[in-house]
């Protein structure tokens, strides 16, 4: 068991969802409730991750982040630190390869909002937050639930972006899905299966947790 | 109960005008006085709800003004803008498919629009304004486990519980069945008795509109037609399309001629008085003209006219329609014009009244009314031209 | 609530093999460094954290910036070409020498015959004709020197141009050597390093392919700019006849 693998995938998967969920709250609500010049481009950017092949991204990727690259150069300046071969790199790459899944269902949960349920909120006197929070969010906490469950799990599974850009780097990069492809190369069976069985149990576990909770409070339309 | 009068003091009428060229055109001004309740009626895209949405801050056309109690809440004009948030305009908003909120009780659903009284009172207040519209025992259910009219009712009263400085409607029936439907008309009928607020409520419904309506406001496209009680609408329509759209027949073409008994209008082979309007009319030049359907008096069979009788015609039954205890008639007269009015199917048995039948009506010169500006685009009484 | 928040301090405290220096090692090395490396940290206490690949892919990696600390590859060239890019500060040093070998999965075939190591290839050769496929697996030369070397070996042998339907190549000698052992293949030329690894010298049967009949594999080892001491130790360390001894069990030549 590669306990340095397991760390960096569940330390890649928790701080994706942290950067990932409000930023899916922000755009899954915007794009369900407003159209906007460019709206159609703008979800297909954000779906294509979900059709690319990982290592085309994970391509593209590694070039934009290497020292030379405007973004490289950039981080490099603002942090000091490169962005391929580093946790931040993996993380960024996983943010990017993750938008699909914690926008998409945040998404749709807004759109089976009616809209006038917003706006009899504002005739109640509700301020656009209040609405958001006592009326909005109340309905669409299953949609969030499925995006952070969807998030955490496919990042668990990332492995070509990842590979790519991380370079598999014991405790900075090498997250548990390359560590089994490691021992399997090493010809470690044992080891690939112990913490196969592992990431199933874990995603198991995890896709359990959430739709338990979120069936506990599942509103129906009125 | 108390009596629900605006906040600060001076109450003043709700008025409203909207002009724009796009997305959905609109050429509208109406007003309505506190207590009073006025009905949009309109076909569908005629802008009702467009207008309604615009009273309540949820639109903002191009050009126009609303101002209620006093306070401006909406100004537009050459670019410039001021509106007010809904929010801040204070109004109660009835949507069409009630728009409660699913996740809380009705109670809650209540609650939620009392934001401006001390959290202290809202518990108390939000039981009584759901005792007021007869929900009393209903506070803890949610809204899946509400009908449809106790729903509206919960809506109803959400809308009020803001204590609002206008009332608005959006077709709150029409979702719901004809049953329940005229509970809930009777029921708003009665709470109306302790709202001196403005209400307007927009409806398709023609009925509906004349039953629970003090001035009604026809749309067309976007433009505001005509603004009366619904009396004067269907005695005194604006135009032949004011009286289309009202569902008036009797919209005929005709002429105003001198004779030697003074102006008549000439319709057809018939010079028929009419009690007022004739001086202002150019001679000559052809005209609409109307007549309510309840301004045409069968005469007796066997008790023909002997000049006694007002404007006598005589015309052919073309078409009887019975529709329960009231008949339809149509009568076709010599040139081709129908006459259509209504009466009473026993009457109509009593009379014998048949098809192809010659029968003699009057046409009281009352109820005539001259549309001078207004031509007749139709041709005479083509069924498909009304619809 | 408890058993999430002790989950999210787990999460966030930072990995304890921080600061271990992070080694790039050719897959041929699979076995040989990691024991080398058991040893290294007995001795010293310091933890290595090793990484296994080809060196075609670590030579690019470290140019891209890689915070590898050492290089151990397969051959001169990449070393060098990394020098003489710049990105390392010398030529660095030979540590070994490796051999290339011809495998097949134990108990299959008739056993491989060490004047005639190639007959594997020639029967494959054979029996595609009878519409067999048996696959011969080599690494990919062109990020692997075992790969460059099994191609030498092949075009040699006048074998490259009829091999060519049954060749499967893997991404490094280490994937090489697993498709060697599996159903579909009759065998491969990858690391003997490997074939006689105590972990697999059981599942397959291996002969050593002869070192003239092609380049010599001249492994050589660089540090980086990265490197910390800890990774100069190792370095010096791997110089050191302890090393030498445990490259030689591996089938390495150390003279």
């Amino acid at each position: 068991m590669d306990w340095s693998a397991l760390s960096v995938s569940l330390r890649l998967a928790a701080f994706t969802c942290l950067f990932l969920l409000p930023l899916g709250i922000w755009w899954g609500r915007r794009l369900a409730t407003t159209s906007f010049r460019g709206k159609g481009l703008c979800e297909a950017l954000i779906a294509l991750p979900l059709v690319l092949p990982p290592t085309v991204l994970g391509f593209y990727l590694l070039q934009q982040f290497g020292r030379d690259a405007p973004l490289g150069s950039a981080w490099a300046a603002l942090t000091g630190g490169g962005l391929n071969f580093t946790f931040s790199g993996i993380l960024l790459a996983s943010v990017i390869a993750n938008l699909p899944f914690a926008i998409q269902p945040v998404q749709r949960a807004f759109e089976h909002v009616p809209a006038n349920l917003r706006e009899a909120a504002w005739c109640s006197g509700l301020s656009p937050w209040q609405t958001l929070w006592r009326i909005e969010l109340p309905l669409v906490w299953p949609g969030i639930l499925s995006a952070a469950a969807l998030t955490f799990a496919h990042t668990l599974g990332e492995f070509g972006v990842i590979l790519l850009v991380g370079g598999a780097i014991d405790g900075e990069t090498r997250t548990l899905s390359i560590a089994i492809y490691d021992r399997v190369q090493a010809f470690d069976e044992q080891g690939a299966a112990n913490m196969s069985a592992l990431l199933l149990v874990t995603s198991l576990a995890t896709l359990g947790l959430v739709y338990g909770l979120a069936g506990k409070r599942r509103w129906s339309r009125g | 109960m108390g009596s629900l009068a605006s906040a600060g003091g001076h109450v003043d009428d709700l008025k409203v005008t909207a002009q724009q060229d796009g997305p959905i055109p609109l050429n509208a001004s109406f007003c309505c006085a506190p207590g009073e309740l006025l009905a949009l009626v309109g076909p569908s895209g005629s802008g009702k709800t467009t207008l309604l949405r615009t009273i309540a801050g949820l639109y903002q056309p191009e050009q126009g003004r609303v101002s209620c109690a006093g306070a401006e809440w909406f100004w537009a004009q050459e670019g410039q803008r001021r509106s007010l948030p809904p929010q801040a305009r204070r109004i109660g908003m009835v949507f069409q498919d009630y728009a409660l909120f699913p996740h809380l009780t009705a109670l809650q659903n209540v609650q939620l629009a009392m934001g401006h009284l001390p959290r202290v009172q809202r518990l108390e207040q939000a039981t009584q304004w759901l005792s007021r519209v007869r929900l009393q025992g209903l506070e803890a259910r949610y809204p899946s486990e509400l009908s449809g009219g106790q729903r509206q009712r919960v809506a109803l009263a959400r809308a009020l519980a803001r204590e609002p400085q206008a009332l608005l409607l959006d077709e709150p029936f029409s979702a719901v069945d004809q049953v329940t439907r005229r509970r809930l008309q009777r029921e708003l009928a009665l709470l109306r008795q302790h709202i001196s607020i403005p209400i307007i409520l927009v409806t398709h419904d023609l009925d509906e509109a004349t039953a629970l309506a003090d001035q009604i406001c026809v749309l067309h496209n976007g433009v505001s037609l005509q603004q009366g009680t619904p009396e004067a609408l269907f005695r005194r329509p604006a135009s032949p399309l004011v009286a289309r759209l009202l569902d008036r027949h009797n919209v005929f073409s005709g002429e105003v001629v001198e004779t030697n008994a003074g102006r008549r209008l000439q319709w057809g082979e018939w010079r028929l008085e009419v009690a007022e309007g004739l001086d202002r009319v150019e001679l000559g030049k052809p005209l609409a003209w109307y007549l309510p359907p309840s301004d045409i008096v069968l005469h007796r069979r066997g008790r023909p006219s002997q000049g006694e009788r007002e404007n006598p015609v005589a015309a052919t039954v073309s078409e009887m329609v019975v529709l329960g205890g009231m008949t339809s008639i149509s009568l076709r007269v010599s040139h081709q014009d129908m006459l259509r009015f209504d009466i009473a199917t026993h009457a109509a048995k009593r009379n014998q009244l048949r098809l192809g039948e010659r029968v003699h009506v009057s046409l009281l010169a009352e109820g005539i009314h001259l549309m001078p500006e207004q031509q007749m685009h139709m041709a005479p009484y083509n069924k498909r031209n009304l619809l | 609530m408890r058993l999430l928040l002790l989950l999210c301090g787990w999460l966030l405290s930072a990995p304890v093999m921080a600061g271990a220096p992070i080694v790039a090692a050719a897959s041929s090395l699979q076995f040989a460094l990691e024991e080398a490396a058991q040893q290294f940290t007995q001795q010293t206490g310091q933890a290595l954290r090793l990484n296994f690949g080809s060196s075609g892919n670590f030579r690019r990696q470290i140019a891209q910036g890689a915070p590898f600390e050492l290089f151990l590859s397969a051959n001169e060239g990449y070393v060098q070409g990394l020098y003489d890019e710049g990105h390392v500060d010398d030529a660095g040093v030979i540590y070994a020498r490796g051999r290339l070998a011809w495998v097949q999965p134990v108990g299959r075939y008739d056993q491989p015959d060490e004047q005639t190591p190639l007959a594997g290839v020639e029967e494959a050769i054979a029996a595609l004709e009878e519409g067999q496929r048996l696959r011969i697996a080599i690494a990919s030369p062109e990020h692997a020197p075992y790969g460059v070397a099994a191609q030498e070996v092949l075009q040699k042998a006048g074998l490259w141009e009829t091999s060519e339907p049954l060749r499967v190549q893997g991404e490094n000698v280490s994937q090489a050597m697993q498709f060697a052992l599996s159903d579909e293949a009759r065998g491969g030329l990858v690391a003997y390093s490997l074939a006689v690894a105590p972990a697999l010298s059981g599942r397959s049967e291996t002969v050593l392919i002869p070192e003239t009949w092609h380049t010599p594999l001249r492994q050589r080892m660089v540090l980086t700019p990265q490197a910390t001491r800890a990774a100069h130790a190792f370095y010096e360390w791997l110089q050191q006849p302890e090393a030498k001894a445990i490259f030689d069990t591996y089938g390495f030549s150390t003279d």
